[in-house]
């Protein structure tokens, strides 16, 4: 058995739900990004951007543990990635909300129940969570579509649904992968500052989009990938951040 | 009906149904063929024919017999007829065999009571026709070595027979449950990406088709069943259905019982490969 690295506890008491330092990773013998140093903590909501096949996506996948890292470290929620056991890694995963860039649902499930899945997962009994879930498919605005099958929900209401999905089990760190893209400028910005809102609760959020104008609608720290590499840009002090909420 | 199979489920359903029809049909079918190979192995072995050699003549037959009315192992004894005999030719030997033609004959059919495999029947018997003052040899039915063990290879053939053609179904089981797995793909993706095991991805699914194999099993074994009573029943002289009870044994059932089992396990396990494999890809991009 893996026993947990006592300087990742301690850095995970301490708010930093994600630290990644000198990762490479890629697809087979393809490297994507390299070299990568990245952080993020409870409270805090990263949008990581950059042109198209840049690697934002595979930033995601690594930071939802669907891609191992091939040099460098990674410990996320407090646990090295690269020592941690295959249940260790899936109680990691379901501690992560995950909004895909094309979000997988049982098609004929109504929206509602797609939602449920992660509590439906933890065993949780419908009686337990139904008011919780009708309270956050309101906060989403998804109220009127809840009870249609997923195939029938427009683009816009898929999307959406996946937040609300991602969100349903109130995860720790929360990872949406081009959660605008198809939607208007307005309703783009509406997604992200409710995304952003999950910082209030404790979360931490990463949002991977083209669009760098999303980082005006919350208090965002904003990252770029450019050559495969992941740099910070113009992290805001604390009172512009509360400026701009 | 709000619980009915729809589309790939009813199909599914319907396969698995048929696959353990044809399963246990052929159990019941292996087991028919054991019984009547063993009855014609028991009969066999309990038959044989007394040569007398001397005294010749009638008073050697009628000697004979008083004899074998004490012997042991003999349940009953009687001198083979003309008509008996020209029977018997005509029967092994093709061409139809007038009882005129046949002469007189120093022949008794004798049926035997079953006996441990290290008692000399033979001898036993030939001892007590030499008490009784008859000398005469008793011919028995062949045995293995003098190629008589064909019931013997027929209920071999019988159950292995059965147990392959029920392997046989069990993949096709196995492999028709893999496209219920693959009808819950997206379920799978959906589960791996909110970090299920490969167990509990797969577990559900697994369950699932293991409890529609059970039902399809359940109703396969149960038309195999009708089906093998109906057969009895046309193929049996005499048989009727307050008969019929008395004459199954109960390892006969035991086909319409491993029709649920086993397409419950070969469904399950079919399902649960399929939704692990589906579960590997979801869970590793690179």
């Amino acid at each position: 058995m893996t026993r947990p690295n006592s300087t990742d506890i301690d850095l995970f008491e301490r708010g930093v739900l994600a630290r990644l330092t000198g990762v490479d990773c890629g697809y087979g013998p393809t490297t994507i990004l390299t070299g990568i140093d990245f952080e993020v903590r409870a409270g805090e909501v990263a949008l990581v951007t950059g042109p198209a096949a840049a690697g934002k996506t595979t930033l995601t996948h690594l930071l939802r543990l669907a891609l191992p890292p091939t040099a460098g470290r990674m410990a996320i929620m407090g646990v090295d990635v690269a020592r941690a056991s295959a249940r260790a890694r899936a109680n990691i995963k379901r501690r992560i909300g995950y909004v895909a860039e094309n979000p997988v649902f049982v098609e004929q499930w109504s929206a509602l129940d797609n939602i449920a899945m992660p509590l439906k997962m933890a065993k949780r009994k419908p009686r337990d969570y139904d008011d919780d879930l009708r309270e956050l498919v309101d906060f989403v605005g998804l109220s009127d579509a809840a009870h249609l099958t997923v195939a029938k929900l427009s683009g816009a209401e898929r999307r959406v649904a996946a937040i609300a999905r991602a969100l349903a089990s109130k995860p720790d760190l929360i990872l949406a992968d081009d959660p605008t893209a198809g939607m208007s400028p307005d309703e783009g910005r509406r997604i992200v500052r409710l995304l952003a809102e999950m910082r209030r609760v404790g979360a931490g959020v990463v949002i991977a989009s083209q669009d760098e104008s999303l980082g005006d609608c919350a208090p965002i720290l904003r990252w770029r990938i450019e050559c495969g590499r992941v740099l910070p840009v113009d992290h805001p002090a604390p009172e512009e951040a509360e400026a701009l909420e | 009906m709000k619980n009915a199979l729809t589309g790939v489920e009813r199909a599914l359903f319907w396969t698995l149904a048929f696959a353990a029809f044809a399963a246990a049909a052929a159990g019941l079918s292996a087991r028919a063929v054991d019984r009547i190979a063993a009855g014609y192995e028991e009969a066999r072995r309990n038959y044989a024919i007394i040569r007398v050699i001397a005294p010749e003549g009638p008073e050697g037959l009628s000697a004979a017999e008083a004899a074998l009315a004490d012997a042991p192992h003999v349940t009953s004894a009687a001198p083979m007829t003309a008509g008996r005999a020209a029977a018997l030719l005509s029967q092994w030997g093709g061409a139809s065999m007038d009882a005129a033609e046949i002469p007189p004959l120093r022949l008794i059919e004798i049926e035997l009571a079953p006996a441990g495999e290290q008692i000399d029947v033979s001898g036993d018997i030939v001892a007590a026709l030499a008490q009784g003052g008859v000398t005469a040899e008793v011919v028995e039915a062949p045995d293995h070595a003098s190629g008589g063990g064909l019931a013997a290879r027929v209920r071999v053939a019988a159950f292995w027979g059965a147990l392959v053609f029920g392997g046989a179904m069990a993949v096709i089981v196995w492999l028709a449950a893999r496209s219920l797995a693959a009808r819950r793909r997206e379920l799978v993706t959906v589960m791996t990406d909110l970090g299920a095991t490969g167990g509990q991805a797969a577990g559900g699914i697994a369950d699932e088709a293991a409890v529609l194999g059970l039902y399809a099993g359940l109703i396969g074994g149960a038309l195999a069943g009708l089906a093998g009573l109906g057969v009895m029943l046309l193929a049996i002289p005499g048989a009727n259905l307050d008969t019929l009870p008395a004459m199954i044994l109960p390892i006969d059932l035991a086909p319409i019982i491993a029709a649920p089992l086993g397409a419950a396990v070969a469904a399950g396990a079919g399902a649960r490969a399929a939704a692990s494999y589906f579960h590997r890809q979801a869970a590793r991009l690179g």
